[in-house]
């Protein structure tokens, strides 16, 4: 297959933990070429380069960024994929800036109104439930919302393999009547729509998100943005309040080497490193979205996701179930 | 600029590196260009824009949507005059489909 493009640049930890990320994804067999400014890289090892002078910083505006910085490492991996020189690109910079780059430079999937980005989120015992937006429309229309359905449950089968993927819409109860004005047209809107892989199961609220009453739930990018946040921080608190308790004595400290092994298998599920990043799905091409702080072993996941995605053809999928011939 | 070839033929020959450009574009011909372009990228009827539209009031239109727009045009209207380009820090001056018509009337010439 063709390389996955790596934005060398992007995120707190480049270029060093990228491209070690990147190395180690190659060393298991996934081709990866890297973007940026090669002479920041460090040893790069046999990967190819390609370079980009310019490196949009973390805090820049999205869409005028791209536009003046053609020469961005973020823009060039756009390009890559483009142009055919590239199967997919991963990015653990800016994330508007990313999806401004996907969108301006790949382009939107004929009959997409608006990319949005689909994250995973643990669900202990069950597959990990797909939860988009997860930040790229603050403000959306109930038919975006459909959309965000229909790629959502394409994503849920070819990531997670789920042959009849539950859809659900995120609201404040569980009846069909409740939630704001767009919520409540949005279910109006899902529950007509058509679903060439799965269905609408109506409304989940905020305390099923880690749960198995849905494979996907779909919702505005604001608020996905803020249940996404309020997820990670909750957990992070969790497991540090949890990891202190357990060394506070001695006996505690005894019966949490006993438990080391579940838990460790736990922390990992809820680790974001373990997922990678976020696709943003709507656009003619692969493109993941890696959190800020990636380091080597989630650049490295995340270049596997790239692939896997790639491979699967999840592009033509999304395609077809938007086109509803999926 | 009429070039006579070196052998004294008197055919005019149009050198190599003029642009030629078609008759100027009319408003009318703008504003369809824009709205067609606009409504690819919002995805919505063309008849549902009209030339006092507001991007972010009545089309929802955010500032990327603006930047597709304004990327579209200049490589449509790149092709009838070389060089068309808008300007970064125009951008935010935009604010309607009347702001662009008048902006790319006025850029053509």
């Amino acid at each position: 297959m063709l390389p996955i493009a790596v934005d060398a640049m992007g995120g707190d930890n480049a270029p060093s933990e990228i491209v070690a990320g990147a190395r180690l994804a190659a060393d298991e067999g996934t081709p990866v070429l890297l973007v940026g400014r090669s002479d920041e890289m460090g040893d790069t090892g046999d990967l190819p380069v390609i370079e980009a002078s310019e490196v949009i910083a973390m805090d820049a505006e999205a869409g005028s960024s791209v536009r003046r910085m053609k020469d961005s490492s973020l823009v060039r991996a756009a390009e890559a994929v483009r142009d055919g020189a590239a199967s997919a690109m991963v990015s653990a910079g800016n994330t508007g800036a990313t999806m401004a780059s996907a969108l301006l430079r790949m382009g939107r999937i004929s009959g997409v109104s608006r990319p949005a980005i689909a994250t995973l989120l643990p669900a202990p015992g069950t597959t990990p439930t797909v939860l988009l937006d997860a930040g790229a429309n603050s403000e959306c229309n109930p038919e975006w919302l459909v959309q965000f359905g229909q790629m959502g449950a394409v994503f849920a089968r070819d990531r997670l393999g789920i042959a009849e993927p539950r859809v659900a819409l995120l609201s404040i109860g569980e009846e069909a009547g409740k939630g704001n004005p767009l919520v409540k047209e949005a279910y109006k809107a899902l529950d007509e729509a058509e679903f060439r892989q799965g269905s609408f199961i109506g409304n989940v609220e905020g305390r099923d998100l880690l749960t198995d009453a849905a494979d996907v739930v779909v919702t505005d990018g604001f608020t996905g943005n803020v249940a996404l946040k309020a997820l990670e921080g909750s957990m992070k608190t969790l497991i540090g309040a949890l990891l202190t308790s357990m060394t506070a004595r001695p006996e505690a400290a005894e019966a949490a080497d006993v438990l080391a092994p579940e838990l460790d298998a736990l922390y990992r599920q809820f680790h974001p490193d373990t997922y990678g990043g976020a696709m943003l799905l709507g656009v003619r091409g692969v493109c993941i979205i890696s959190h800020g702080s990636t380091g080597a072993t989630a650049m490295k996941n995340a270049i596997g996701i790239a692939a896997e995605m790639a491979e699967a053809g999840v592009v033509d999928h999304l395609a077809a179930a938007v086109a509803g011939t999926g | 600029m009429v070039v006579y070839a070196a052998d004294g033929d008197k055919e005019p020959q149009v050198p190599a590196e003029t642009h030629v450009e078609g008759t100027p574009m009319g408003r009318d011909e703008v504003f369809g260009i824009i709205r067609e372009r606009l409504a690819d990228i919002l995805e919505i009827e063309p008849s549902a824009i009209s030339e006092g539209a507001s991007f972010a009031d009545d089309l929802n239109a955010d500032s990327l949507a603006l930047i597709e727009l304004v990327e579209a045009l200049e490589e449509e209207l790149g092709e009838r005059s070389v060089g068309f380009r808008f300007d970064d820090d125009d951008l935010d001056d935009l604010r309607s489909v009347r702001d662009a018509i008048d902006y790319v009337v006025s850029r053509l010439g």
